[in-house]
């Protein structure tokens, strides 16, 4: 009877969690498989450079979270990751810590660009942020003068590259922001209208909810998560390259959130969720490396991935949260 | 004089775009003169843009269903490929047949997947857009393709030729954009499209067959791509694996120039055309100017942004009378 | 509800730590076999690369040396990873062709101080880099870029063409060392010569299409303009396209810095005037032969540059045509 009622709990759980958060499961699963079939993939090492290596993606995701729950995407992410990036290199003769705050402050502005076009012209955000795409990527061009700058500063590199206790650096940074982000989606007022606002922003307005001031200040946020990436990704190479962050960053972003299981039409979704879909993209790039698989098929099993991952998550309709 | 004044403005609410595109072309003849505003340019510049434009129509009826098509531009990249490399191998009329087939099988899998699984089209298509991509470079092993013997083919007639000193590019593109223009604003067929996109709840309740109209339009749009995937392959006679690459963007960005709204419903084909002859017209005008190819990227960001902000507002103003 | 998702993260975050622990060193065996670690650009962006790619493959087989190769299509941030990963597989030897040779020098660094032999190919790496690297095997791009810009002088010449000279450029992929470098050459001759006047230069990201609306444009704009330098012959045959269709090719000269089968092609129909004859399987086989030297030990130039010679319809019979 004990044994019954303990297999009953242990399958409900499985099952709740599977209908809130499949990404889990999915996790799981591809963690399982790729131990399973690809060589040095349990190593330390190896773990330690996957979570290094979805660190940058992870903090341009955490912006995006807050964003989609909102109702909302953004398209320039991805240039605007290479412009801070760009600045945290050119602006070093002005010293490190000038540089990184020129960073912080252009992906605010951005978002905050963005964001007034979105919610007081009314004009929609895949125009507005495509054209902040296009845009910066001029910006950037113009400002590097087609040519790529060095930093000054060498401990920058060894920061990027940098462990602390075996742990990349940059990896652990990443797990704060989001631990933080996490928090405030679901402790502060702020989390709580933008799950309103995504959920039905009518109602919300309704309620009383400041939809323009909250969807503002997401649009913001996540022009920074994009700046600290850009930060991060800076670090790694000491160098900003023109083509940082073009083409494919945004929709492979929006695609890592909405793998997660935050929904695009807003109201749902976490950071955890996101985590889940960052590292289970990051495994899935990391085993076909190693597995040595030709990039062309690489190339053809993410996106089928991709596909099978939004068929299963339709099917497993979240219960009403 | 009021009353006249007052017409034009009430004009320049209705048509917000038009009013743009005319002060677009003002503005550009006037800082490029003799440069600009000669038919020799103009036919230039339609041609240049005559595959996207082509591409819009379907797109136009894509997003007025309340979907997405991130496809095309992969789509295009395989098609014309496909249309090259059996050139030689079958000859012209079956290569073309074969290229439209395969343009209309890919809409037909995205829109099965959007239409009837109810899957979401961002990521489904974004998804294809890397199934498609990849499959291009491992059917041609990452090579290019091209025609060999270019003199000996009436094929480059559908890229290269001109009736009456038009080009032909810009003769389909007309034809099938009236094509479009009326099954979308006169038939049953486009009544069918405009109400799923608008208002989904309410045309399930009326029996409409939403999935079949949904396929539809993204099979549609896949013979379309199939259609630009011939031209580009005639008019460069050979094909580059990423030739494609980022057509999605310049179309999309075309067709919510021209008005298409981004919550469904709602749409014109002529209107998606203009848009897309806007961008062409920036791109050519770039040039004409001597810029710098990447100010010109920054200034799209401006210009994208100005054209939509007086479109919407024109919208708005009517809709407060 | 909260306490199954909380559960189930508990147990994931278990399972992930249980992993660590009971994760080992990693790492290959050593064996006689030489294995090479490739990072590549971007295979499938153009017949070069491909061919490119192809004779590596080829050329490895024929030493009987073990390749694990990874693709970085053309993404700087995917490469530094990918490099990461290529340290985890324990090769003998590491080669780059590096998707930006500025960027890559950190984790060229982090491979050299734990101790892999890194040779670079095809596209160079930035100077800063040359510390932590054996060699690079590679063609000369500047001085494809130079060569390219005294055949286009020498043709002018060739036809008595007196007075100012106007010519503009269709570059590679913005931001790419071997676009900057091929550049960078011709300018530098170019700069010498004050008869020569440079109006435009133009990206066309290595895509025939974008070099044919370039040049189309172009031609629109520059009514007078006399001659042009492309970065290849892809994107040469693209601007042909262009000037065929305005009735100017022969007539405009033009030179490139890289030979592809068609420009071959147009230039025995005298379309082309000159272009250097960087093939790209002796480019793999080089840079093959390079690396298991390395591999084993043995001494190698720093650079082990190949040549590209020039190519002009005078000596184009002594060459083959490219494949690609």
């Amino acid at each position: 009877m004990i044994k019954t009622l303990k297999a009953n709990s242990i399958y409900r759980t499985i099952r709740k969690v599977v209908i809130t958060g499949p990404i889990w499961a999915v996790l799981l699963g591809v963690f399982i498989i790729a131990s399973v079939v690809t060589p040095d993939f349990l190593s330390l090492r190896n773990l330690t450079n996957i979570l290094l290596q979805s660190s940058l993606n992870g903090m341009l995701a955490i912006g995006m979270t807050f964003l989609m729950i909102n109702g909302y995407f953004d398209l320039s992410v991805g240039t605007a990751m290479g412009f801070c990036a760009v600045l945290t290199i050119g602006m070093q003769p002005y010293g490190l810590i000038t540089a990184i705050l020129a960073a912080l402050v252009a992906g605010l502005a951005i978002g905050a660009i963005n964001g007034l076009f979105v919610v007081k012209a009314k004009i929609n955000a895949f125009v507005v942020t495509l054209a902040a795409f296009i845009g910066l990527r001029g910006l950037i061009f113009i400002y590097t003068g087609e040519r790529s700058i060095v930093g000054q500063v060498d401990g920058f590199a060894t920061f990027g590259m940098s462990e602390i206790l075996g742990f990349p650096t940059l990896a652990l940074l990443m797990l704060v922001f989001l631990v933080i982000a996490e928090f405030t989606l679901r402790k502060t007022g702020h989390g709580r209208n933008t799950y309103a606002i995504g959920g039905n922003a009518e109602a919300a307005r309704n309620a009383g909810v400041p939809v323009e001031r909250t969807t503002f200040i997401n649009f913001m946020l996540c022009g920074l998560g994009a700046a600290i990436g850009g930060i991060f990704i800076a670090s790694r190479m000491n160098a900003a390259t023109p083509m940082l962050g073009w083409p494919d960053t945004n929709l492979k972003i929006i695609a890592t959130v909405a793998l997660g299981g935050t929904k695009l039409r807003g109201g749902f979704g976490s950071m955890i969720h996101t985590l889940g879909g960052l590292l289970t993209l990051a495994i899935i790039s990391n085993s076909m490396d190693l597995l040595n698989v030709p990039s062309f098929y690489n190339r053809l099993s993410m996106g089928l991935i991709l596909m099978l991952v939004v068929y299963i998550d339709a099917k497993f309709k979240p219960t009403a949260a | 004089m009021n009353r006249a004044v007052s017409k034009v403005i009430g004009i320049g609410k209705q048509q917000g775009l038009l009013v743009a595109f005319a002060v677009l072309i003002l503005v550009f003849s006037l800082t490029a003169p003799g440069l600009f505003l000669t038919p020799k340019n103009i036919t230039l510049v339609l041609r240049q843009i005559a595959i996207w434009g082509v591409i819009a129509c379907g797109m136009t009826l894509v997003i007025v269903s309340g979907h997405w098509d991130l496809s095309v531009g992969s789509l295009t990249s395989l098609t014309t490929v496909v249309a090259i490399t059996l050139h030689d191998k079958i000859g012209p009329i079956p290569a073309i047949i074969i290229a439209l087939l395969v343009g209309l099988l890919s809409g037909m899998i995205s829109g099965y997947l959007v239409g009837y699984q109810k899957l979401n089209s961002l990521i489904i298509t974004l998804g294809m857009m890397g199934v498609l991509q990849a499959i291009t470079l491992i059917y041609t092993g990452g090579k290019y393709s091209r025609i060999v013997e270019p003199e000996e083919t009436w094929f480059s007639f559908i890229g290269r030729g001109f009736v009456w000193q038009i080009p032909f590019p810009v003769i389909l593109l007309a034809a099938i954009g009236v094509v479009f223009t009326i099954l979308l604003t006169r038939t049953v067929y486009g009544r069918r499209v405009r109400a799923v996109g608008g208002n989904p709840v309410a045309s399930k309740f009326t029996g409409i067959r939403e999935s079949f109209v949904v396929m539809s339009a993204f099979m549609l749009t896949g013979l379309l791509t199939g259609i630009g995937g011939v031209m580009l392959g005639s008019r460069m006679m050979a094909a580059q694996n990423y030739i494609g690459s980022g057509y999605e963007f310049q179309v999309i960005t075309g067709v919510i120039l021209g008005g298409t709204s981004l919550t469904g419903g709602e749409g014109n084909i002529f209107k998606s055309i203009i848009g897309i002859v806007i961008i062409g017209m920036l791109n050519n005008w770039f040039i004409l100017m001597g810029m710098q190819y990447y100010y010109q990227w920054a200034a799209q960001w401006v210009i994208i942004l100005a054209v939509v902000w007086i479109d919407v507002a024109g919208k708005r103003a009517r809709a407060m009378e | 509800m909260k306490k199954g998702m909380r559960n189930l993260f508990l147990l994931s975050v278990l399972l992930f730590v249980g992993m660590f622990a009971f994760a080992g060193g990693g790492g290959e065996t050593k064996d006689d076999v030489i294995t090479i670690g490739y990072a590549v650009f971007n295979v499938g962006i153009d017949s070069y690369e491909t061919y490119h790619n192809e004779n590596f493959i080829a050329e490895c087989e024929r030493q009987g040396v073990e390749l694990i190769q990874l693709d970085a299509q053309g993404d700087i941030a995917r490469q530094i990873n990918q490099v990461e990963n290529l340290m985890q597989k324990d090769p003998d030897v590491i080669v780059i062709w590096p998707v930006h040779g500025k960027a890559i020098v950190p984790v060229v660094k982090k491979a050299h101080d734990e101790g892999f032999k890194i040779v670079i190919a095809n596209s160079p790496i930035d100077e800063t880099g040359f510390d932590y690297i054996t060699a690079y095997a590679g063609p000369d791009n500047t001085q494809e870029g130079r060569d390219a810009a005294e055949m286009m002088i020498e043709a002018f010449e060739k036809r008595g063409i007196t007075g100012q000279k106007k010519v503009v450029e269709l570059m590679g992929l913005p931001g790419y060392v071997t676009a900057i470098e091929r550049s960078d050459g011709f300018q530098e001759v170019l700069a010498q010569h004050p008869d020569f006047t440079l109006l435009a230069t133009e990206p066309t990201d290595w895509n025939r299409e974008k070099a044919t609306r370039a040049m189309e444009d172009l031609l629109v704009k520059y009514k007078d303009l006399q001659g042009v330098y492309v970065a290849d012959d892809n994107l040469g045959i693209g601007a042909l396209n262009a000037l065929k269709e305005a009735g100017r090719a022969g007539e405009v000269i033009m030179t490139s810095a890289c030979i592809f089968g068609e420009g071959y092609d147009a230039m025995k129909e005298g379309y082309i005037q000159g272009t250097c004859y960087q093939y790209s399987g002796l480019d793999a086989i080089n840079t093959v032969k390079v690396a298991v030297k390395v591999a084993k030990g043995e001494e190698v130039d720093f650079l082990s540059t190949f040549e590209s010679p020039k190519v002009t319809p005078d000596n184009m019979d002594d060459f083959k045509r490219p494949e690609y």
